[in-house]
This record gives structure tokens, sequence and C-alpha cells, in this order.
């Protein structure tokens, strides 16, 4: 395992639709909510002329020779409540964080990056309980993520801490400040890290070079072998099994587009692939149709959500209120 | 009250704080962070007195849980302040095992939080490299309820404040009936300036005697002349001559209660009994009087330089009222015949002759004002 290091981040960088996610997340809730980032650390490519020196390996913590990490927060989950995986005294409680760990589709390169807290009309500095929990998660070798592109095996402590607040004073504009954070194990304190909104548009064409996709289409061997004579007699004995293998390709598929054959993939490379774009529209719309019923799911999910959540809410109230007879 | 509109278990908490909390600590802001009952207050700001100034700390409870313990924001100045540590056991008591119906746990929170940061202060002050501060550190750091504060900016020089507790006497039980519900004392504020390098005649530090404003009713500290300051002087050969001096002023502006109260009881022969009277350290009455048809109040104020300075006398009519509605008043008085030296009896017969005259200017005057 490669050693950790606390190496200064040069920024955090959030993809519009994260942020704007978290957002919504954090406006809808009914209180403070809190969760988990997930994301990886890159290290930038520094853009040397030949002639400078190099230096990489020498003191990470000087910020000239330091390497340019950026850390990108590709991902979030919301308990929808605080103190979701950490005490009031600001201790990671590990059973709760591991259950919210594997409640999260681990999905390639996200890895814990840190966490965030969201808290309404409060002032946007740190809390007594957010330093301490952001200390604590930090301290856990067992969850640091290795830095890609690095030039020798690196590892990151989960240190980024994303703070949401609105103001005090309530406005007519509704006005969410955010502000990121980096916990440096070396000083013991906060450092702030500027926040990069990654959109889409020609300034940010650098971001599609390191570009993975979050959710990636499923591997599916596609068989390339066109049903010939040669094959006929063999297809008996086999297609149970060839059966049994479609079908399972065909869940996969299911989970990304709604009614789309697997057999039709065949159709968008080879000799078929002529009729490449009219396949690929409906792959597309296929995918669009699953992504509207996956809406329409949730919707109802979060109906019935908002339900119990608004029961839970009188029952606690009742319970406030016996709580001092 | 501050605390009506919390949601119970948060109010009755806050409202222990408040009556319990050995420092007069208030409630500067209250509002609410939920989204459905925005009319349940869950966050406020407390001003906590520390070292003879205030500290703001938000205290954010959560409405939805108001089972939950609170979280503290601390002011912007004090971000390095983190009290949660490993080695805190008591802090770490007191908020694991939060009992929301046991209304003692936030001022056991805010006590211990307030003694960490007396302690962080005091880190940061004696970390200052400073030989002159480092040696008067080391002659007072022993005082009790001694509190030292470090405040620096950009924009500010660096200072070092320190709150330095007078007297090892306990005013409160030498006033009869003392209404103070909190442990009076006075305080040294002494201001250094931090210089980094040894100077061969240091400057003076700014001095400075606080006390309450409660305790201004019996010794008003402002009008203390501090002994002066010499070159090369430290604290701890300051502090001792200083603190003979005030012993002495505060007996005396104690024993002062008692001539005042004499003086008192010396009007009411002459004016009859006082409609009002402060009966604990005798610093106002007001009496009924009349001049013919015309009935007045007269307002004795006595200062705590009594009997060196003659009380302020203020007449008000109880007949005429100005446009505003409210009872025509005269000026304060306080030429009229006086001595010292008189006996309490002549002093009250004197003011009641003076006013005898006096009466008749005023009446003149309220009802010119009313004719207006």
């Amino acid at each position: 395992m490669a050693a950790m290091r606390d190496l200064p981040l040069q920024k955090v960088a959030i993809s519009g639709p994260t942020l704007a996610s978290m957002l919504q997340r954090f406006s809808s809730s009914v209180g403070d909510v809190d969760g988990l980032l997930f994301g990886h650390v890159t290290h930038l490519a520094p853009t040397l002329t030949d002639d400078a020196p190099h230096t990489s390996n020498s003191d990470p913590s000087s910020s000239s020779d330091s390497p340019e990490l950026v850390a990108t927060i590709t991902s979030f989950i919301c308990p929808n409540s605080v103190l979701s995986f950490y005490d009031a005294f600001g201790l990671v409680d590990t059973p709760s964080l591991q259950r919210l760990l594997v409640a999260h589709p681990g999905r390639h390169r996200q890895h814990l990056l840190g966490w965030f807290s969201a808290r309404r009309r409060t002032s946007n500095r740190p809390s007594m309980r957010e330093f301490s929990v952001t200390r604590c998660l930090s301290s856990i070798s067992e969850l640091s993520l290795p830095v890609e592109n690095a030039e020798s095996p690196v590892n990151l402590a989960p240190c980024v801490f994303l703070l949401f607040a609105t103001p005090v004073q309530e406005q007519l504009i509704h006005t969410h400040e955010y502000r990121a954070y980096q916990f440096r194990d070396s000083t013991e304190c906060f450092d702030s890290k500027s926040v990069d909104i990654v959109n889409i548009g020609p300034a940010f064409r650098g971001h599609y070079g390191s570009f993975s996709p979050n959710s990636p289409f499923p591997m599916l061997s596609c068989d390339l072998r066109s049903s010939s004579a040669m094959n006929e007699d063999r297809s008996e004995e086999i297609s149970l099994v060839e059966l049994k293998k479609v079908a399972n390709d065909q869940k996969e598929l299911d989970m990304c587009a709604e009614g789309y054959g697997v057999a039709n993939l065949n159709r968008l490379i080879g000799h078929e692939a002529t009729s490449y774009t009219a396949g690929l529209e409906d792959l597309y719309e296929k995918m669009l149709v699953k992504i509207q019923s996956l809406a329409r799911e949730v919707e109802s999910g979060n109906a019935k959500v908002h339900q119990l959540e608004s029961h839970n809410r009188k029952l606690r109230y009742k319970v406030g209120k016996g709580g001092v007879e | 009250m501050p605390y009506d509109g919390f949601p119970p278990l948060i109010s009755s908490q806050l409202q222990y704080l408040l009556n319990h909390s050995s420092h007069l600590i208030k409630v500067e802001q209250v509002w609410s962070g939920t989204k459905y009952f925005p009319g349940a207050f869950d966050r406020f700001t407390l001003v906590i007195p520390y070292c003879l100034d205030f500290i703001r700390w938000d205290v954010v409870y959560n409405a939805e849980l108001p089972m939950a313990p609170p979280d503290v924001i601390f002011a912007a100045e004090d971000e390095d302040f983190h009290p949660l540590h490993a080695d805190t056991k008591l802090l770490q008591g007191i908020l694991c095992n939060w009992n929301f119906k046991d209304p003692t746990c936030l001022f056991n929170l805010i006590e211990e939080l307030r003694r960490k940061y007396v302690k962080y202060q005091t880190n940061l002050v004696e970390r200052v490299d400073d030989d002159r501060l480092k040696f008067e550190i080391s002659t007072i750091i022993s005082r009790e309820g001694i509190e030292m504060h470090m405040s620096s900016g950009t924009d500010k020089p660096e200072e070092v404040k320190f709150a330095v507790p007078l007297m090892d006497m306990n005013i409160n039980k030498m006033v009869l009936a003392c209404p103070w519900r909190h442990q009076q004392k006075i305080y040294l504020q002494v201001v250094y300036p931090v210089g980094r390098k040894y100077l061969s005649a240091p400057s003076a530090p700014r001095l400075k005697l606080m006390s309450s404003a409660e305790l201004k009713a019996l010794f008003p500290v402002d009008e203390i002349k501090l002994p002066s300051w010499v070159d090369g002087m430290c604290l701890a050969e300051y502090l001792p001559h200083l603190e003979e001096l005030l012993q002495k002023q505060v007996l005396e502006a104690v024993s002062l209660i008692d001539v005042r109260r004499h003086f008192i009881e010396a009007l009411a022969p002459l004016f009859g009994r006082p409609l009002e009277a402060d009966p604990v350290f005798c610093r106002k009455a007001t009496f009924l009087a009349n001049s013919g048809p015309f009935t007045f109040l007269v307002h004795v104020s006595i200062s705590t330089q009594f009997p060196k300075q003659p009380p302020s006398l203020m007449l008000q009519s109880t007949q005429h009222v100005n446009p505003r509605d409210m009872p025509v008043k005269s000026a304060i008085m306080n030429e009229y015949p006086w001595s010292p030296r008189w006996e309490v009896m002549l002093m009250a017969e004197k003011i009641h002759e003076f006013l005898f005259d006096e009466c008749l200017n005023f009446k003149r005057y309220c009802n010119e004002s009313q004719q207006q």
C-alpha cells in the first residue's frame, strides 16, 4: 500500500450538476443535513519546460515543489439528517460509515474524498464538531485514496470538507454559500480551497481528457459470429448456455435502456453498421425511456418518503413536548 | 423572555444556562433553521463575558431533532480554537451522554467550553515572544480567576490583554440585603502592546479599572484615580499597592450607604414618608410635597460622593403636562446652600427651606408652559 501523505490540494473541482444536486438536496431537506463525498484525486501533469529542474521528489509540503493535486467530486450520498456517521463529539462511527459506504454502489474511480455539512441560517465557518469529524475521518488510514497520475504511488486521506450554509438573516433571494476546505494533518487546521465548477463548454475542454464515466456502459460480449451454416450443428448443444448468457446480458442492458434487445447491439458493429445511426438513435431513445421510468419511480418513492418523514416529525414533536413534563 | 418560541426541550436548557451561569451570559439573537416550523427557534447567539469583553458563540440545535446535542460555531477570530480533542474526556462525556431531559446539559457544555477557551487564550499569550510579557505572566499567573486575551488583526497592532481580579474580599457580603445575583469583583484591565524585543525602558501598559454596572451603584470605579506607573515597574509591584488603596475606598463606600440612609430618614419628618426610595444603596428617594393646592414630586438623587457633593434635586408637577403629555419637570438643581460638615438634620432643613422658595418658581414655570 502506498504511503499516506499530507499533500496540499490545489483546488476542489465539482461538476455543475453534482453541485446543483447537492444544493437541491440541501434546500429541500427539512433541516440540516450531512453526507459523504466521492470522487478522485488527480495529479495534474505539470506544464514543464524541458529545462525546468525535475524536483518533484523533494519536500512535498513546500508549495513550489509540491505536485498540483485536484480533488474532483463526482458524487455524494446524503442520508437526509445530521450525525449520520459520527457522534456528537465528532468521532467517526465506523460501523455507520461502513453501512453508508456499502449502500453507495462503489464504481470505477470513486473513492471516499471527504464529507459535507449543510446547515440552514448559520455562519459559513466550520463548527466545533465539523472540525472534529474531518480530523477523525482524515486519520483513518484504511480510507486513504490513491492519487491518480502520480509519479510515485501515493495516497491521500479523505480530507475534503465541503460546507454549505444559508445566511443567518433571511433574504428575499435564496442564497447558498459553499466553501471547500482541506484538513491538513501536519498543521491540524483547515486550509480553505477554491472550488472549481466544471461545466460543459470550451473553457473546460481540458477536463474532457481526464473524463471517465461514472456509470459506464456494461461490458457485454457481443457475439460477432454470424449465424452461418458452419455453426448450425453446434448451435443446438450450446444453445442453453448461450440463452442463459443472453438473458444475463439483457438484464444488464435493461439497467441502462428499456426494451432494447441485446441482439440489436450486433447491428452497431460489423458489416451491419451501415444502419449505425438508426440503431444508435434507437438505443438512446430506449435509454431516455429508461431514465423517464426511473424518474417516475423516484417521484413516487419521494412522495412516500415525504409522507413518512412528516409522520416522524409529528412523532418527534410529540416526544419533544412530552420531554419536559 | 428570550426563551419563548423554543421547542420545550431546548427552552428548558437555555433557561437553566441563563439562570445558573456564574458569568452573566446573555442571548443576543435567536432564530430558526427549520423549514416547516419557522416559528420554532433552534439556534441562538450567546454573548459570554470573557476577559472584560464579550465572546459570541452561535449555538446550533436542530428543531427537527431537539433530543440531539447542539453544535457550536465560534467567532471568526477564534478559528484555531478546537476544543473537541481526544484528551477532553469531560466534553466527550457531556456530548456523548447528552440527556435531552436534563436541563443542565447546555449549562455544563458552555461552562466547560469556556474553561477550554480560557486555556486556549492563555496558551496563545504564553507563546508570544516577548521577554517582558513572559516575566509579567510568570508573576501573576497564579492569581485565581485571571483571564488573558491575545488580540491580533491585520489592521491593528498585536496586544495582550489581562483581566486581573483584585482584592480577596466579598463585596456582596458587605452590603446589607445585597441584590446582586453574581459575585461582584473589581478588575484591573492591563493592555500590553507586544514588543517582541526587550527594550531598556518599556512603555507603561494601559491600565483601567473595571467592574460590573451593578457595582457602580455602590462604588464607581471610573472615578478612582489609579496610582501612577513608574518606569521599569512590573505588575507584581503595582498590584499590592493598588489593592490596598482600593480596599480602603471600598470600605468607605460601604460605610457611606448608612450616611445616605440617615440623610433620607432625616428628610422624612419634613417632607413626609418617601413615595419611593432605594432601600439597598440609598441613592434615590422621591417625596410628595405641596405648596397650597400645587402638588409636586421631589426627586432626590444622592451621588456616591455624598456628603462632599450635595444631592441633586428635581421637581415634577403632578398637575401639569407638556404638549407631549409628559409631566413637566424642572431642571436638575445642585446649586444651593450646602456644607458637608453639617449634621444630616441641618442638611434636610436647608433643602426644605430652599425648596420652599424654589417651588414657587417652578409653579410659575409650569403655568407658563401650560399657557403656551
